[in-house]
């Protein structure tokens, strides 16, 4: 993941770290803070190499990195969050209450949260406050190191303005700061120096004064694109999809698409822009609330995946253990399980039926397996995925839904399932990629469509397509 | 070694690791043991009424099988049979008719296994939660609509109950039946896939575009409607239904799912295995009663019999790991 990464940070200095989704920032700081092992390479603290076998010794060593998922354990008190794991607890193993709610309100004021009672349970607290909490936790003992992932993404502008006032008042007490953000300005605005990763090699390491917006882009983005585009030279299909003003109920606006036959559709975003999320109230797996689809010009019900795939839409999930795979079921059961319906007389499944289009569709595809009534957890990662792309691919769409499907396979599982796209794509389906890597937006795509915040924030046609542009979109609500 | 060998080889060993082997195996334990221990065992009419007393658990338990193995359970079996059994034998009473009793005992099933399966599919409670409710809640309209005394039940539910065609108990050739059918449903039908696929990971099959909740509700309503049955058999070999009838049976009835090697984390089960252990726990019971040895001990083994088997299978997946 990364390749020689050497980074340097002064007491009292603060420093932002970007990168795409993927550039390998996180995996950094968790070898920083103990909770990965470098392969190679060493950190020093002070001048004196450290070796944590856990977060516990980084965390002794003063090194707290506050995670952009929550943590916060819902059934417990503020007070309690803020000191978990360390109640006061003297000789008799007792909480000591008192000193905890002390010290809960000094660290609770400290990142502008004097208005919350220590007692309350944390989850009645909102998202951003949560996120507060967690801070809090982390500078109740001053740390000589504090890494922040993401932390203003779930904050009121209110809140975020707080926080930087805490970061600098951390700063000039000594105490080192690293800042992960998506939000350009926010970097530019409060860190003295600016990190850029690209592909696990750091690529640009600049004093804030000296950068400014476009060129932090241009290192993010760099120029290499690993894979050929081999999209459609046809020429653009008939209209198939058309979706209007379709949102679901926390996070989308209303968004409007039209999708033609033969056509791949990028969606690029951050994590969180929202590509999932209308992916699946598209699909009827997420209720939606308001909002149209029509396909080949006949309206469809939403909200209710069976009827979606049988009127065409197929969907392969992102996190094909979680949400793709049935574990205990052999490779062919696994294919063959959209279009039971198809395969079946009056309820009972004709066999011969199930087994010589499982094995059509696993010749086609390229599954490699033993035999098709393997377990499919004896394949490879990009074999199970071939495998629940063929189960999309067997329900016979007019519309794929394609949600990071490249994620977790290798390389030259990657470039089968490029290949695959496209011939899906020159057969009159309408396929819709959701990706976070752009170099794959552009191996596959006819048109990329950005997503930012939950909106529709861009739609561009091949010959538009420059990253700088997509990148530009992607962080243009942020 | 040739190739052919080795491929014996391994299929044995898959035969060897499944928990059906482990269980036949006790089964044919113990029924060597009985043949030399009694002579009485082994003969006709001793088997015919094991296979009786075997068949209301086997049929519960073949519906409470694809509850499990769409990863729910259904702990209200038990009482629900009671509820079947009263209210079938009071409606046979108030109306004379044989017919409606019947109809009543099945009605009263199903009802239980639809309130069960819209407790799960439209106000999202945790089966094991929902059934409980619903065990306890039937139990105690038997126990109001009797007055906590037992209604008379005979006619056309003693024939279910006590009944022979050509010798054979009815309500073996009932469970047979049933075994053919759910048979069936499971291996070849796609309601059978689909129960399947929902126990095994219930966000890929959605995803897939199966009918969760409908496939969740059947499985549910089956159960109910099982168990009604087993109510009016029960009911109707001793001629009377009472409104503690059933009680403790949910424990029998998931004990014989468990040892036919069906997994309470879903996904995984055969049909075979439930009867072989639905077999096994009443070949158990016919063992204390012809050795004389009380009953009291019967309980304590039937508890080690299912940590045992089950304790097999962990050991050997253990090992796999």
């Amino acid at each position: 993941m990364l390749h020689g990464v050497d980074l340097s940070i002064a007491p009292g200095e603060v420093i932002g770290l970007l990168g795409e989704n993927g550039a390998g920032k996180s995996t950094l700081m968790n070898i920083v803070s103990g909770s990965l092992k470098a392969d190679a390479g060493r950190v020093l603290l002070d001048g004196r190499e450290v070796q944590f076998g856990s977060v516990r010794d980084g965390i002794e060593a003063g090194i707290r990195f506050v995670h952009q998922e929550l943590s916060t354990i819902g059934s417990l008190s503020v007070a309690e969050n803020i000191f978990l794991g360390d109640y006061f607890a003297g000789r008799s193993g007792l909480v000591d209450r008192n000193r905890m709610t002390q010290g809960s309100l000094e660290a609770l004021a400290a990142v502008g949260l004097e208005h919350v009672d220590p007692k309350t349970d944390v989850d009645t607290l909102r998202p951003g406050q949560q996120q507060l909490i967690e801070i809090a936790k982390a500078i109740v003992v001053e740390p000589t190191l504090l890494i922040l992932d993401e932390p203003t993404s779930s904050l009121t502008p209110f809140e975020a303005k707080k926080l930087f006032e805490l970061i600098g008042k951390l700063s000039a007490s000594g105490v080192a700061v690293i800042f992960i953000t998506h939000k350009l300005e926010e970097a530019l605005a409060n860190c003295h120096r600016i990190v850029v990763l690209r592909d696990g090699k750091l690529v640009s390491d600049e004093a804030a004064k000296a950068t400014d917006k476009a060129r932090l882009i241009q290192h993010m983005v760099g120029k290499t694109s690993v894979f050929e585009w081999g999209g459609s030279v046809m020429q653009p299909g008939q209209p198939q999809v058309e979706i209007r003003g379709l949102r679901d109920e926390h996070h989308l606006k209303p968004i409007d698409l039209d999708l033609n036959a033969g056509e791949v559709v990028a969606l690029f975003g951050l994590v969180g822009a929202g590509r999932t999320e209308f992916m699946e109230t598209l699909f009827g797996f997420r209720r939606a609330a308001a909002g149209s689809i029509s396909i080949g010009g006949v309206p469809l019900r939403l909200g209710h995946v069976p009827t979606s795939v049988r009127n065409g839409i197929a969907m392969v999930p992102e996190g094909r253990k979680k949400r793709g795979i049935l574990p205990s079921h052999s490779v062919e059961r696994n294919i063959t399980l959209s279009c039971l319906e198809s395969l079946s007389r009056l309820g009972f499944i004709r066999g011969s039926a199930e087994r010589t289009g499982a094995a059509r569709l696993a010749r086609a595809l390229h599954i490699r397996m033993a035999t098709a009534d393997q377990q499919i957890t004896d394949l490879s990662g990009g074999n199970q995925q071939k495998a629940i792309f063929a189960r999309a691919v067997m329900a016979g769409p007019r519309l794929l839904l394609l949600d990071e499907p490249t994620h977790g396979v290798d390389v030259g599982a990657k470039s089968e399932i490029y290949e695959i796209i496209h011939d899906l794509a020159r057969k009159g389906m309408s396929v819709v990629v959701s990706s976070s890597e752009l170099p794959e937006v552009f191996a596959i795509a006819d048109r990329c469509v950005v997503f930012s915040r939950g909106d529709l924030v861009g739609n561009l046609g091949r010959a538009e397509m420059t990253e700088h542009d997509i990148l530009r979109l992607a962080f243009a609500n942020h | 070694m040739s190739n052919g060998t080795s491929n014996a080889g391994s299929r044995l060993g898959a035969i060897l690791a499944r928990r059906e082997t482990s269980v036949a195996l006790i089964l044919l334990l113990v029924l060597i043991f009985m043949t030399l221990a009694n002579e009485f065992f082994l003969t006709q009419r001793n088997l015919l009424n094991v296979g009786r007393q075997a068949s209301v658990v086997a049929m519960v338990a073949l519906a409470q099988a694809l509850v499990i193995i769409s990863r729910g359970i259904d702990l209200s079996v038990g009482s629900v049979i009671g509820l079947s059994a009263v209210t079938g034998a009071l409606v046979a009473q108030e109306t004379g008719s044989q017919v409606l009793g019947i109809g009543g005992a099945l009605s009263a099933g199903l009802a239980c296994g639809i309130f069960n399966a819209v407790l799960y599919t439209r106000f999202h409670i945790n089966p094991f939660i929902a059934t409980l409710g619903t065990m306890s809640i039937a139990r105690g309209i038997s126990l109001l609509m009797t007055g906590g005394i037992p209604v008379s039940f005979s006619g056309w539910a003693s024939w279910f109950g006590a009944g022979r065609i050509w010798g054979i108990p009815a309500s073996l050739l009932l469970m047979l039946l049933l075994a053919v059918i759910f048979y069936v449903l499971a291996t070849r039908t796609r309601v059978g896939r689909n129960i399947y696929a929902t126990g095994d990971n219930p966000t890929a099959a959605r995803l897939a575009g199966i009918d969760v909740d409908r496939t969740r509700g059947l499985v549910f309503a089956v159960s109910g409607l099982v168990a009604g049955l087993g109510g009016l058999i029960l009911a109707g070999n001793l001629a009377s239904a009472g409104p503690d009838l059933g009680r403790g049976y949910e424990l029998d009835v998931i004990a014989a799912v468990i040892l036919g090697g069906t997994a309470l984390a879903g996904g995984r089960g055969s049909i075979p295995g439930v009867l072989l252990g639905a077999l096994l726990m009443a070949l158990l019971g016919n063992a204390f009663v012809l050795l004389g040895v009380s009953s009291h001990w019967q309980v304590v083994t039937k508890g080690l019999v299912i940590i045992l088997a089950v304790a097999i299978d962990g050991v050997r997946r253990g090992r796999e790991d």
